[in-house]
């Protein structure tokens, strides 16, 4: 054993690294209250870089669907650099009502909210309302559980609700999914979800390199060899 | 160095546990740049008024009910709660829909709907953020070894006899530093006899072997 380590193994452990602790996260996230102590939210894991960008692309594309969802091309930027991301949906929301009548929808009880007419699933909506807030807020609750668990392992988190929406729309989650976030984590030696500069969807690490170090060095490799 | 009795430690460790909670909550992860969360703490007086509103609610709710009945058991133990509210209307514009409106300048023009419990229509990103508080307090609770739980049967009590004040939404976080964990497994408020006749009622055919028959 008196051999040199090679860096692939830290790269492979620190990927690893990644899986348990996006478990540990569910698990946090899975116990954390829920109202009336009924269960209704799911999280799903996305650790693949593949299925990441897909996400990330989606969030894109659905940049210019609505002029308040400006900052999705920057969501994207940034989850691009993540490690995984953990979707949180709440499965209850859009068609099971609480049957409290708490008139934080605004309809006053229940039934007025059944029969209320949904916005229909179309470009520029995300979430199709109006939701049961009362149980939406569980959402809450497990994200809270994710992000205290993340604080505690040492773990940098970001919270996008574009991700969420995204994946909504992507159809990988539930059908009966009425409203989903996405936490990105990154095991790191810095967080990529802090220190975002301005205009940070144009210009990031990977669009640097792009221009500079791909359209540079070819005419530099063929003028000076 | 002067004594200090276990009472008076427990009293104002209690304090101090309470006003590290609102810290975590204050601080806690929230959407938006702005921090719109208004918060306090009650004590024993408040939380007996609270807890007859609740009880007398007793018909309309009997979630409510049995809320009022455990504060009065739970006031004789050193106990607090946080109530922590907030406004209703979106100030993030992000337009997502969830509130049923498809844009957040329409849900924050469309009418309001009052009522005892919480204000309406309300911007779904605001509730996160009012809830995330409560959970992020209601951790720093557990990691300080207190029992806890989250009401929002007393908060939308505290929102109705206006113990917060200009709050739209509310959710509240119950403390107790109780000798033994008050707030699960609660069974001492039903007796036998009702126990078995709420479950007949509501699982009719767990008792029963013949399913076809419809009683009463």
């Amino acid at each position: 054993m008196s051999m040199e380590r090679p860096l692939k193994q830290y790269e492979q452990d620190r990927q690893e690294a990644v899986r348990i602790a996006s478990r540990l996260l569910l698990a946090s996230g899975t116990t954390s209250p829920r109202v009336g102590g009924v269960g209704e939210c799911t999280f799903h894991t996305i650790d693949d870089e593949c299925d990441v960008e897909d996400l990330c692309q989606k969030i894109e594309s659905m940049a210019g669907e609505n002029k308040g969802w400006k900052f999705f091309t920057r969501d994207a930027a940034i989850l691009r650099d993540a490690d995984a991301v953990i979707l949180i949906t709440s499965l209850r929301s859009l068609t099971d009502p609480s049957d409290i009548n708490c008139n934080m929808c605004g309809k006053l009880t229940c039934e007025y909210l059944r029969e209320e007419e949904k916005l229909p699933k179309e470009p520029g909506v995300a979430f199709t309302g109006p939701l049961c807030i009362f149980r939406a807020n569980n959402i809450a609750y497990a994200l809270d559980g994710v992000v205290s668990a993340a604080r505690n392992l040492g773990i940098d988190y970001g919270v996008y609700w574009s991700a969420g929406a995204a994946a909504m729309r992507m159809g990988i989650l539930p059908k009966d999914t009425g409203f989903a976030l996405g936490i990105g984590i990154s095991i790191t030696e810095k967080s990529p979800f802090r220190d975002i500069p301005l205009k940070f969807a144009e210009i990031n690490q990977r669009t640097m390199n792009d221009r500079i170090i791909q359209r540079l060095w070819p005419q530099f490799r063929s003028i000076y060899s | 160095m002067a004594k200090i009795e276990m009472q008076d430690l427990i009293g104002q460790g209690l304090d101090r546990a309470v006003e590290m909670m609102a810290l975590a909550a204050h601080n806690s992860f929230r959407f938006g740049k702005k921090n719109t969360l208004q918060m306090i703490a009650v004590g024993n007086e408040e939380l007996e008024e609270i807890a007859e509103f609740c009880f007398s609610l007793g018909d309309m709710s009997p979630l409510a009910a049995r809320d009022g009945r455990f504060v009065m058991e739970l006031i004789k133990e050193p106990c607090s709660l946080l109530i922590l509210g907030d406004k209703r209307k979106s100030v993030f514009n992000y337009n997502c829909g969830a509130c049923g409106f498809r844009t957040c300048a329409e849900m924050n023009a469309a009418e309001e709907m009052e009522s005892l419990t919480a204000n309406g229509p309300s911007c779904q990103f605001r509730n996160l953020n009012l809830n995330i508080a409560a959970d992020a307090a209601a951790a720093m609770a557990w990691r300080l070894g207190l029992h806890c739980r989250v009401f929002s049967t007393l908060g939308f009590a505290a929102k109705a006899m206006e113990v917060i004040e200009d709050c739209d939404l509310v959710v509240s976080v119950s403390v107790s530093a109780a000798k033994e964990d008050p707030y699960f497994d609660r069974h001492k408020f039903w007796t036998k006899e009702h126990w078995d006749e709420i479950f007949d009622k509501e699982f009719p055919t767990f008792n029963r072997g013949f399913i076809g028959a419809i009683e009463d």
